[in-house]
């Protein structure tokens, strides 16, 4: 029940990750490869927060967002520049860089020795330490982001991405300034990727720079890709998918200490496999 | 010892590895116009092999070598003949292409992790017996002085491939319009899967030599895609000259940056580089 | 009175002049058409005036605002300027509702996520949409729709926008008998209610039926203007035809 309960959490944690980037993926078509950069953004400030000042969880999830916010709203004006392939390899890049800042910067986060002890969140006395409380947060969480996301999406702003996905000069002649447009999601989705990052920070209550690795932006990418891009729900069966997949070796054998390579054997293949045989995913309507 | 000649001997090493990464990966793009992000893996699977026929298995090194780099040729080869060949056929976007690139990568570090462990190996017998060359006030091994050697052929050798042999022109034809040549009757699949095992087989030499510099561990393909592919932009993606001067200019502007700062945010400076060429300079230096 | 007008207008392309030193005056509430061989210059033309692509030399006005030199796509909505497509470019994956609606709709960032007028958009759309009889097709997607419906979306689209100066390039390729009267129709209608159109076309015959000024084009340059059945008889003009 323990474990179910685990699993569950990280699939609210990674389902919030994989809406958010549907909304730049999925709806407005930039291939962005960074998002694991804004994950550890939040989950660093909290971290930092949790550990080293008396804020709460809360507050520290709202300065998550806005560092994150900031910290994206940068990167999309440098990456608005780009169309694209190249607008792939320079979100790869900044993911680098923002690593290369976890790991560096030691003096704030410990480098790769990680930030141990972050505690669990407190809600007017009441403490998340049982991870079934903490289950019904994270879904909170989720389904709060998966309506936000939903309202954006139906309305007209949505329909706007969804023709600057489809052909963004054309779109521009009829008189919108797609730059702001594709910035404002890009900022709005780093938020709430923060918001993933900060529950990750608490749930596991130790982070370190190995969990935000290029790596983990091919697997939040894995996940929408497999869904279906561009579909809510489709994110959630990805999510459902790829969390689940892994843990089901584990009861066919397979050693542990392997197990984190084998997710990335996994989702590796699946994302060729899709390429190959159904890049619109499992419900998606839309091809890359 | 001076301070800056041991720079420039760095930069100057620093460039050949990457160099052997650019020259591979602008080979391919010039013939297939994508950035093929799973070409970095190429020198870990080169690394590697001779790692297990060497070390492993006791083989004779020379002959290890030649096998190792033969091994990344082949499988280079491969991933075009299963993976970029059916989606070329399909007209796929570059997107896509991309995307699978992306998800080969993951996948085959992740196969390499499981088979080898994540450990840092090193491919040199004895690591304080190398024979040490001094120049210009500098310090030199042996072995980074055949890898400057081999960076430095290996670039001859392409100049003279392209230029002087039926191949050469053949790869020359099908990097300027694919269609074309496909009309004057150049069969462009089999130039390109050629074209796939030369480049891969580079970077696994690249892949080899790392190893004696310094050593192997599964995720050097990535830190060594990531600089291959800036250098083969800054210099100018497609061009053989371009990946040369690319390798060199960020061999320099790494080695240097971080003369006043600490040695680990050299990733971080490359990318900048990156960044600010993709800006400013997107076709590179050698404006194709 | 002119409602657009270039001056010295010029385009480079790998060293070639595409429009060379162009200077026109448009009227307001005519039917302009630019002909020419191909390779002209009239959609390279079109792109310049609607902001898609930069200009070199030479500077638009529109509506006697100052001279441009500089044309943002997204800013041309303010000068009353709206196009269509020589190659069709709808939004593929969007329905046919959805491409009406999305030029309807708020341009401003945060109105658009807080849409108040849904309503009134709706209507507007359905008006646009029944007019070329699509309304029926609203909820197919753009991409599954025949060449003909295709164009006529693209019609619908800028009928939506209700600019005063609409920029339409070869609106009536390809299209059957029945087709070109509904577009003729449209563009008739245009013009009584005072917008003014800019048409690139091939088809003589609609030249002469619809337009009340026409520009001939050749390599970049203006090569005669006039009414339509003098300007088609013209040496120059026809020699420019079969000679390319």
């Amino acid at each position: 029940m323990e474990y179910f309960i685990h699993l569950a959490i990280l699939f609210s944690i990674y389902a919030t990750l994989g809406v958010s980037l549907n909304l730049i993926v999925g709806y407005t078509g930039l291939l962005s490869v960074t998002h694991a950069a804004f994950y550890g953004l939040g989950a660093y400030a909290t971290a930092i927060l949790l550990t080293t000042t008396g804020i709460g969880f809360f507050l520290s999830v709202i300065i998550g967002i806005l560092v994150a916010m900031v910290a994206s709203f940068l990167i999309g004006i440098v990456l608005s520049k780009f169309d694209n392939d190249y607008y792939a390899l320079a979100s790869l890049g900044f993911n680098t860089i923002i690593f290369a800042l976890f790991l560096n910067w030691q003096s704030l986060t410990r480098g790769p020795l990680g930030i141990p002890g972050i505690s669990r969140p407190e809600l007017f006395g009441f403490d998340f330490s049982s991870n079934l409380s903490f289950l019904i947060l994270s879904l909170i969480i989720l389904v709060l982001i998966f309506y936000i996301s939903k309202f954006i999406v139906n309305s007209s702003f949505g329909r706007v991405l969804k023709a600057i996905r489809g052909d963004e000069k054309a779109i521009q002649v009829f008189g919108y300034n797609t730059a702001y447009y594709k910035l404002t999601i890009f900022v709005i989705s780093a938020g709430m990727a923060a918001v993933a990052g900060s529950l990750f920070a608490s749930y596991i209550t130790f982070v370190d720079p190995s969990s935000f690795t290029v790596f983990e932006s091919i697997f939040i990418l894995a996940i929408i890709i497999l869904g279906g891009l561009s579909n809510m729900r489709g994110v959630i069966l990805g999510a459902l998918f790829l969390i689940l997949l892994p843990e089901a070796l584990r009861f066919v054998g397979f050693p542990p200490d392997i197990a984190a390579q084998m997710r990335q054997v996994i989702y590796g293949l699946i994302l060729v496999l899709l390429m190959l045989y159904r890049p619109q995913g499992l419900l998606g309507e839309y091809k890359l | 010892m001076d301070i800056i000649p041991q720079l420039v001997l760095n930069s100057i090493i620093a460039g050949s590895i990457y160099a052997l990464i650019a020259l591979g990966f602008n080979l391919i793009y010039g013939a297939t116009k994508f950035f093929n992000l799973s070409h970095g893996v190429m020198a870990a699977i080169g690394g590697y092999s001779v790692f297990y026929f060497a070390k492993t298995l006791g083989w004779n090194l020379p002959l290890s070598i030649v096998i190792g780099v033969l091994l990344a040729g082949l499988i280079g080869y491969a991933l075009d003949k299963l993976v970029y060949l059916p989606l070329r056929k399909r007209k796929a976007s570059n997107m896509v292409l991309l995307v699978a690139s992306l998800g080969l990568f993951t996948a085959i570090q992740a196969i390499i992790a499981i088979l080898f462990t994540s450990q840092f190996q090193t491919l040199s017998q004895n690591v304080s017996g190398q024979r040490i060359y001094e120049i210009f006030g500098g310090v030199i091994t042996q072995t980074q002085l055949i890898i400057l050697i081999s960076a430095i052929a290996i670039t001859i050798g392409l100049i003279l491939l392209l230029k002087y042999t039926m191949f050469g022109k053949a790869i020359k034809a099908v990097s300027d319009d694919e269609e074309v040549a496909k009309i004057v009757g150049i069969n462009t699949n089999r130039i390109i899967g050629y074209v796939f095992f030369i480049g891969s087989a580079i970077a696994g030499l690249g892949g080899v030599l790392v190893g004696f510099d310094t050593g192997i561990e599964p995720t050097m393909g990535f830190a060594l895609l990531l600089k291959g592919v800036i250098a083969a932009i800054i210099g100018g993606v497609g061009s053989i000259y371009g990946a040369l001067i690319g390798a060199f200019l960020l061999g320099f502007v790494e080695n240097f940056g971080i003369w006043h700062i600490s040695g680990e945010w050299k990733d971080a400076i490359a990318f900048i580089l990156l960044i600010l060429f993709l800006i400013f300079r997107p076709r590179g230096i050698i404006n194709k | 009175m002119s409602v657009l007008q270039t001056k010295n207008l010029t385009k480079r392309f790998d060293g070639i002049n595409a429009v060379n030193n162009l200077s026109i005056d448009v009227e307001k509430g005519k039917i302009t058409s630019i002909i020419g061989p191909n390779g002209s210059g009239k959609t390279t033309l079109i792109n310049l005036l609607s902001g898609m692509i930069k200009i070199d030399d030479g500077v638009v006005s529109f509506n006697g605002s100052k001279e441009l030199s500089k044309i943002q796509p997204y800013q041309v909505g303010f000068y009353e300027v709206t196009r269509t497509f020589q190659e069709v470019r709808l939004f593929e994956q969007m329905t046919v509702l959805d491409n009406i609606l999305v030029v309807l709709t708020e341009r401003n960032v945060f109105n658009s996520l807080f849409e108040k007028h849904k309503q009134y958009h709706l209507k507007k759309a359905q008006e646009v949409l029944e007019k070329i009889g699509l309304w029926e097709k609203r909820n197919q997607l753009a991409v599954n729709l025949s060449y003909g419906q295709r164009k006529l979306l693209e019609i619908a689209r800028v009928l939506g926008v209700d600019a005063e100066i609409i920029l339409l390039d070869e609106p009536f390729a390809g299209l059957f008998p029945e087709m070109v009267k509904i577009v003729s129709g449209i563009i008739k209608e245009l013009k009584q209610k005072g917008k003014t159109v800019i048409l690139i076309e091939h088809n003589m015959d609609l030249i002469r039926e619809l337009s009340d000024h026409v520009f001939v084009m050749d390599e970049g340059k203006l090569l005669a203007e006039g009414e339509p059945h003098k300007v088609l008889e013209k040496r120059e003009v026809v020699e420019a035809y079969l000679g390319e």
